[in-house]
């Protein structure tokens, strides 16, 4: 197999795994799409060691990069908030700013939002999971296997980050019928 | 609706669209792959001279000093 053809197969095995744990940890899509081309890439210029490996080791190799990439670009932003902030003056929290649509045609979009905030608003290992089981499509075992944890663990924080989100909705649908 | 369909939603606006992906595959193939470093190496016959010269430092410096007559 050449090249490129060997390194596609690695990239359409893992890319939305990977992908979906940068969103969860940066709850940026774009921000994960360039984290994730930064994996990649060193995946490609190293292919000859990663191609070697068995597919679970693939993904290991792919996610111990991942992590550390992900402890850099924290404390890069760590670093880049604090200078912002006291160039500012300002807080530090960065929370979502309340959408409030009126119209009943973007109730849908009012709903995803109110599902994307109370995300954003989860601990950070129980959004990843989430992250990853929802848009990464891994089941508990391999978002274990790529995060270093027991199935089991993985298992608990889903459960956690889904009670969360049904009390979230819970909340929003009490309002909605309130209002009518 | 139920929670699922929710999140099903929601992953649908997170995940990376095929287009964007295959984007970033082409950017990746043309970067040139790493080459190996080559590695620094000493001849083993300057490792016996830094060797020696340590020694004899060492027992210079630690040597008591010779009082003058």
């Amino acid at each position: 197999m050449d090249r490129e053809a060997e390194f596609g197969r690695l990239y359409e095995a893992h890319r939305a795994a990977v992908h979906a744990y940068f969103a969860g940890k940066t709850g940026d899509r774009q921000l994960a799409a360039d984290l994730m081309q930064e994996v990649f890439l060193r995946a490609w210029q190293h292919l000859d060691k990663v191609a070697g490996l068995p597919d679970d080791g693939q993904r290991g190799w792919l996610f111990t990069v991942a992590r550390n990439l992900s402890v850099d670009t924290a404390r890069q932003q760590r670093t880049a908030d604090g200078t912002q902030r006291a160039l500012e003056g300002e807080p530090s929290s960065r929370q979502n700013s309340a959408v409030a649509p009126a119209s009943t045609a973007v109730l849908a979009a009012e709903r995803a939002s109110v599902v994307a905030a109370a995300i954003a608003t989860l601990p950070e290992q129980q959004r990843i999971t989430l992250t990853m089981a929802a848009a990464g499509d891994m089941n508990s075992a391999e978002i274990g296997a790529a995060l270093g944890v027991p199935a089991g663990t993985v298992r608990y924080r889903l459960s956690l980050a889904r009670r969360t989100l049904a009390e979230a909705l819970g909340d929003y649908d009490d309002a909605q019928e309130e209002e009518q | 609706m139920s929670l699922d369909d929710d999140l099903a939603a929601w992953a649908a606006t997170v995940r990376l669209p095929d287009v964007d992906a295959a984007a970033i595959f082409q950017r990746i193939v043309v970067a040139p792959a790493a080459r190996p470093a080559a590695a620094p190496r000493l001849k083993p016959s300057w490792w016996r001279g830094y060797n020696a010269g340590f020694a004899a430092r060492m027992v210079a410096s630690t040597a008591p000093v010779r009082l003058a007559a």
